[in-house]
């Protein structure tokens, strides 16, 4: 089970994300939510409106895999690309994090950070950035 | 579909208001890669040009699905637009009367194959400039389809 890093945890909850979806031909959809909530280290959690629920619920029911983009700022300081699976309850898009990439362009673009050991991940997050979050 | 003057105020080169924008692609078996592109500008109203700068899966998504959203990251204020459409990459090596969905490949690699060469490589922010500016050719989307993203609206018909 993936946990996200502190850092990680601040923007997306902060900043919410683009929400790549798509039906099962691979027809894709994004949405954008501007808070989220970080949940058990590695699920995150976006309300919806009813004009998103609208326009993802079937893309969701055929074809749960989603791609996170985080949103604003974050798209700068926190370039990081989360990938797995989503369900909705209610109005919320529960995606669990079974991916993360980092997509910085450059020499680690793409790279696959889920599969360091945790501490390692915290330390890739740390060494690049000095922020633990966005601005008050 | 052509854009509104708003829309490609944000999107030009050179544009005070410039933006970054997510290109979101998918595999034929409905996997998305959304990441972030950090150049973009505007072709004949309709099309949006960006920098192929080597990213991996967005080729392979684009070599097996020509479809992609792109959608404004930052600034988003009064941005909330996402633009669908057919979509590939014309890369070095084309010939140049190559044609994807009108765009010529010769003119846009002759007009953005340097993309540096239009667009200062510093006007990156420092967090998203690579160490070196490398380009294989350029993204083309050919906007078919805008409609918004904002919260409340989503979905709706946009320009």
């Amino acid at each position: 089970m993936i946990t996200l890093t502190p850092r990680m945890k601040n923007w997306l909850e902060k900043m919410g994300a683009h929400i790549g979806t798509a039906d099962k031909k691979g027809f894709p959809t994004v949405i954008v939510v501007e808070t989220a909530k970080v949940e058990g280290g590695g699920t995150v959690l976006f309300k919806l409106t009813a004009a998103q629920l609208a326009q993802v619920r079937a893309n969701i029911e055929e074809n749960p895999f989603v791609a996170l983009g985080p949103g604003g700022l974050a798209c700068i300081r926190a370039p990081y690309q989360y990938k797995g699976p989503a369900k909705i309850k209610e109005s919320v898009l529960e995606v669990q994090v079974t991916e993360i990439y980092c997509t910085k362009p450059g020499p680690e673009a793409a790279a696959r950070l889920d599969i360091l050991p945790k501490e390692d991940m915290i330390k890739f997050d740390d060494t690049r950035w000095r922020d633990v979050g966005p601005p008050q | 579909m052509k854009l509104t003057a708003e829309m490609k105020e944000a999107l030009r080169i050179g544009s005070k208001s410039d933006v970054y924008v997510y290109l979101t692609t998918c595999s034929l078996s409905g996997k998305c890669n959304t990441v972030i592109q950090t150049f973009t500008d505007v072709y004949k109203d309709e099309y949006i040009f960006l920098p192929d700068q080597f990213a991996q899966k967005t080729k392979i998504n684009l070599n097996e699905n020509r479809v992609a959203v792109v959608t404004v990251a930052h600034p988003s204020e009064g941005r909330m637009w996402a633009f669908r459409g057919s979509c590939n990459i014309i890369q070095w090596g084309h010939p140049p009367n190559y044609s994807f969905q009108g765009v010529k490949a010769g003119e846009a690699l002759e007009g953005w194959g340097e993309w540096t060469a239009r667009e200062p490589f510093e006007t990156i922010d420092p967090d998203l400039r690579a160490p070196a500016a490398g380009q294989r050719g350029v993204i083309v989307l050919k906007v078919e389809e805008i409609y918004s993203t904002k919260p409340e609206e989503a979905g709706q018909k946009a320009g």
